[in-house]
């Protein structure tokens, strides 16, 4: 970008006048003009922050007036805040000693897609249906039968099929706990349960979440790509629907 | 080193190049009596000594480290140190006796006009009354040898921040920095030609750290005097640090630079000739210099060979980086730059046009073949790595078929040649607004990636197959598995588009890799992380996390599964697609990673950085193996040639250099870019070097040329000095302008049609 200047020289303010001296000086010759307005504004947000901060440290030490030492102490701590820098050399040098010191891991063959465990990947799902959980668990009560029915066949969303953008929503899956399924071959119903329940739950998907039977999908056959699958005892099942209901009430409040 | 006193009081100067460096720069206000007799075996090493405790330390200690005889020259300054304490602080009688004793004479203690002690300023005169006073104590004077504390090893290992920062004692008086500074110019510049340009190379890292002592020491005034005095003398290609060096004006200043904290706990690197150095330090031992002397060997490492001093040529040609020139053990280990055996593939039989291929002469028809890729000679090339010296994923059947496809097109391939240039093709991407940062295409050249800085990741298909996902898993139960043509089965046409927009990551992508099986997609970007995106669903798999800067470039290897990545964090990372956390760590470089490459036979990788160096690290182990100085500029683009022995690298200078791999040594030096080459390629079969540059030129060079007579003997190998010649123009091929389009990659199909890609930024 050529340099042109917004104001002229002899009309432009004196600190937009030190900020193109500045930008001079450490050899930025080429810059679009709105670039020093925002040099400056970051310059006054900045020393703002650092005097605010000195006065209360001035005022905390029973100081009359604010002096070079507030200051200071005011610098050092925001640049530990704001801004951080990467780790010193010594530091990365003894890091890279460690893990290079591992082998290589050797590739298991015939692995389909190599990718990390589910709970670092970004695959699962980060939604759940609600809206057909209410009708059903309202028109059923505490039957829970339609659901376990061997002919229903429930799926989640299977991983990769959806083009959902792929953010991880961990806040609303921890509160309902990991999906259960009751094993027949390749039928597997997912039942909220209520987290007590799941102690012996292995890895958890914290983002795995406990989508019930969606009605399209009965009837037809599902591959599923499921991870932890667990059978659990289905004596839970009526606490946990009875949780469900808070746990929906609890979403209608939000 | 014998009985050191465990409070060395004052550290006596040490210029002995053997580096007994005493701890302690401090002296304590009252020497402690512990001081049993320094004997400082006849080297005036750390003999710290208390001074005194009363002498009572018994026997009328040797000590004056230069006893006897004929004092060797670093005994003399010690004694000559000794001398000035003791005059200044009035201790006219032992100075005498002393004196006597060694038998020097007046004038030369008296021409040693220099500095007062530094921290010294000890005033404890008080034990020194004993004659011959043992201890030559309170050394201070001369130079008091900056002190290591602990952890000071000249180990680029094991640097102690702290230590390094409290390195920088004050060293003799602020005010007489700029003599010391003149004075060895003056030296220098008298110096005979031939030994001139090496000795040059001492202005930069000398102006340096004396510049960061004064800061350091908190003398600002000086600090600015010293800077506006002689950061003009120094070479044109350090005008860059020299700028951001006039902006640290406090010591705070120094703190929060990572590059510079770097710059001073590694040893700047030099490479002088055996006669040089003698010169130089026969110079500097003498008294007037001590404190240059000082500074040499703490914050300087020599390299010194035998032969014949290099001209300014061939030294500016290897300098430039920011810890100057590489050792040359550093680039000893031995590479295995060979390439991997290619695998035996058998081939269906109705392939006709296979005809040509047969290399083992069996009759070609109903009967399966066997296609060797191109290698005929079944022993195992020296210079490969073995099969298995890193774990790579076994071929699958559509890599198979890909591989197969490749040779196919290789047939078809046309051979380049100075009378035989590419035809280039250039992809323009408009209305970009100078947001595109980073591109990449497929190997089989059908898809086109851009990087851009509002985040976003596209994807383009530049052949009429469109790019389609695929269906989700209920109707991905209703087709026919068994089908031949399952595979377009699964691809959902109602999804078929030209473009695919990805979205996930916060912050500008600057570097975008297809894997070799065209299934993934890497990108990373400045929030951090590096993405890998399915392109068979076009949704985001996995974010890898790690960096937690700013992640410069990042690249899947040639056989997929491993990625490197490199950042701000001034690291590069090696992972796998299955592991959450890098594999390997790659830390060495002084500043930010820019550029990071595989070797075709993916056990090396090649990293540049804004400190001006290239390194070629060993995947198996994570060592450097190689470190290649000469840039002037940080590094953006790396190209490994097609044979694995050879390596081009482009950066900011506007040059190409490039590199033998295997002996450690520049090879080649291609100047006429005017600006930043951001693309470098090889063809497929290495004949040509394919630059691009933010100057909006292509350039095409020969590379079979360049390569052809490399003089590699004896000498040039042990030192590591090449006379380049001045054949820039006689390896160009063509230059091809673009309109206001900077070229930021290049990409040779299998075919070796030359695609090259960039923005339209109209100014």
């Amino acid at each position: 970008m050529e340099q042109s200047k917004m104001a002229s020289p002899k009309s432009a303010p004196k600190d937009a006048q030190v900020m193109a001296q500045i930008l001079k000086d450490m050899g930025i010759t080429e810059y679009e003009p709105r670039v020093i307005n925002q040099m400056l504004e970051f310059a006054y947000r900045y020393v703002t922050t650092i005097l605010e901060d000195a006065k209360i440290y001035s005022s905390h030490a029973k100081k009359s007036s604010v002096d070079a030492d507030d200051v200071r102490l005011a610098i050092q701590c925001r640049t530990d805040q704001s801004f951080t820098s990467p780790p010193p050399r010594d530091f990365l040098l003894d890091i890279a000693r460690q893990k290079n010191q591992t082998p290589l891991p050797l590739i298991k063959p015939y692995s389909g897609p190599r990718l990390p465990p589910d709970r670092y990947c970004l695959t699962a799902p980060n939604y759940r249906l609600k809206s057909l959980q209410k009708k059903v668990s309202s028109s059923a009560g505490r039957i829970t039968v339609p659901r376990l029915s061997v002919g229903a066949v429930s799926s989640r969303p299977s991983t990769p099929t959806l083009g959902t953008p792929s953010a991880q929503t961990v806040a609303v899956s921890t509160k309902v706990g990991t999906p259960v399924s009751l094993t027949g071959q390749r039928f597997t119903v997912q039942i909220p349960s209520s987290q007590t329940t799941v102690k012996s739950a292995t890895p958890t998907t914290p983002t795995v979440q406990n989508v019930l039977i969606n009605p399209s999908l009965i009837g037809s056959k599902n591959i599923l790509i499921t991870t932890n699958m667990i059978s659990q005892n289905a004596a839970s099942e009526a606490n946990p629907l009875k949780r469900k209901h808070e746990d929906d009430d609890d979403y209608d409040n939000l | 080193m014998a009985a050191l006193p465990e409070e060395p009081a004052e550290v006596v100067v040490k210029p002995d190049p053997d580096g007994g460096v005493p701890p302690q720069p401090q002296p304590p206000p009252a020497p402690p009596p512990a001081a049993p007799p320094t004997t400082a075996p006849a080297e005036g090493e750390a003999a710290a000594g208390a001074p005194g405790s009363g002498g009572e330390a018994a026997p009328p200690k040797p000590a004056p480290p230069g006893p006897a005889a004929s004092p060797a020259p670093t005994d003399r300054q010690t004694l000559l140190a000794v001398l000035q304490f003791l005059r200044r602080n009035n201790l006219h009688e032992s100075e005498d006796i002393l004196r006597r004793e060694a038998r020097l004479l007046g004038e030369e203690v008296a021409a040693a006009a220099l500095s007062p002690a530094g921290p010294g300023a000890q005033g404890t005169p008080g034990g020194v009354a004993a004659g011959a006073s043992a201890a030559p104590g309170g050394a201070a004077v001369v130079a008091p040898p900056p002190g290591k504390v602990g952890g000071g090893v000249p180990v680029e290992d094991q640097p102690d921040v702290s230590a390094v920062l409290s390195a920088y004692k004050q060293q003799g008086d602020p005010a007489l920095y700029e003599e010391y500074y003149s004075g060895l110019k003056h030296f220098i510049e008298c110096a005979l030609d031939c030994h001139r340009a090496e000795l040059s190379q001492l202005f930069y890292p000398l102006f340096v750290h004396m510049y960061l002592e004064l800061v350091y020491n908190q003398h600002e005034n000086e600090a600015k005097s010293f800077f506006e005095k002689f950061h003009g003398d120094q070479e044109c290609y350090y005008q860059d640090d020299l700028r951001v060096l006039s902006s640290l004006t406090k010591k705070e200043h120094m703190k929060g630079n990572e590059t510079m904290l770097d710059f001073r706990t590694s040893k700047f690197v030099l490479r002088i000739s055996r006669d040089s150095y003698q010169l130089l330090k026969r110079h500097l031992q003498e008294k007037q210099n001590n404190q240059i002397w000082n500074i040499v060997q703490e914050h300087l490492y020599i390299d010194i060979f035998d032969g014949m001093p290099r001209s300014k040529q061939q030294i500016d040609a290897m300098v430039g980086s920011l810890a100057g020139e590489a050792k040359r053990e550093a680039n000893k280990a031995k590479v295995f730059f060979g390439l991997l055996k290619e695998p035996e593939i058998e081939v269906p039989l109705d392939d006709e046009d296979e005809e040509g291929e047969n290399e083992e002469g069996k009759p070609k028809k109903k009967k399966p073949k066997r296609e060797s890729m191109g290698s005929k000679s079944k022993k195992q090339d020296p210079n490969a790595p073995p099969q298995t010296r890193i774990p790579l994923p076994e071929l699958k059947d559509s890599d198979k078929l890909d591989k197969i496809m490749n040779m196919k097109e290789a047939t078809k391939r046309v051979r380049l040649g100075p009378e035989c240039l590419p035809s280039i093709c250039f992809y323009t991407f408009l209305n970009a607004y100078q947001g595109l940062t980073a591109v990449d295409v497929t190997d089989d050249s059908s898809m086109i990636v851009g990087g851009f800085a509002d985040s976003t990741v596209r994807v383009w298909s530049v052949t009429p197959k469109k790019l389609r996902s695929v269906k989700s898993a209920a109707d991905l139960s209703l087709i026919d598995k068994e089908s031949d043509d399952v595979l377009e089965r699964i691809m959902d046409e109602k999804t078929a588009s030209e473009l695919k927009i990805l979205y996930g990551h916060s912050g500008p992508v600057y570097g975008t890799s297809f894997s070799p099986d065209r299934n993934y997609l890497l990108s990373c970007s400045e929030d951090g992380t590096v993405r890998l995106w399915s392109l068979q669903t076009f949704t985001c798999l996995v974010g890898y996390k790690g960096h937690n800067y700013p992640v410069w470039d990042t690249q899947f290897s040639p056989y997929g599964y491993y990625f490197v990545s490199g950042g701000h964090d001034r690291v590069a990372r090696l992972w796998a697609t299955d592991h959450y956390q890098p594999l390997r760590i790659f830390a060495g470089h002084l500043a930010d990673v820019t550029c990071t490459r595989f070797h075709p036979n993916s056990n090396y990788i090649a990293t540049g950085s804004a400190d001006r160096t290239v390194r070629l690290w060993d995947v198996l182990n994570g060592n450097c193996v190689r470190i290649f100085t000469g840039h002037k500029g940080p590094i953006h683009s790396l190209a490994f040639s097609p044979n694995g022995r050879f390596l081009a690298t482009g950066a900011t200078d506007g040059r190409v250099l490039l590199w033998d791999i295997g002996h450690g040594l520049m090879v080649g030096e291609l100047k006429g870019h005017t600006d930043t080459v951001y693309a470098l390629r090889f063809s497929r079969d290495g004949e040509i070097l394919a630059s691009g540059s933010m100057d909006n030129t292509v350039r095409l060079w020969d590379a079979v040329k360049v390569f052809e007579d490399l003089e590699t003997d004896d000498f040039t190998t042990a030192t590591g000095h090449i006379n380049l010649p001045e054949n820039s123009q006689d390896l160009l091929l063509g230059t091809y302008m673009t309109k206001s389009t900077p070229v930021i990659h290049l990409h040779f199909t299998r075919r070796n049609l030359l695609l090259a890609s960039g923005a339209y930024s109209p100014q």
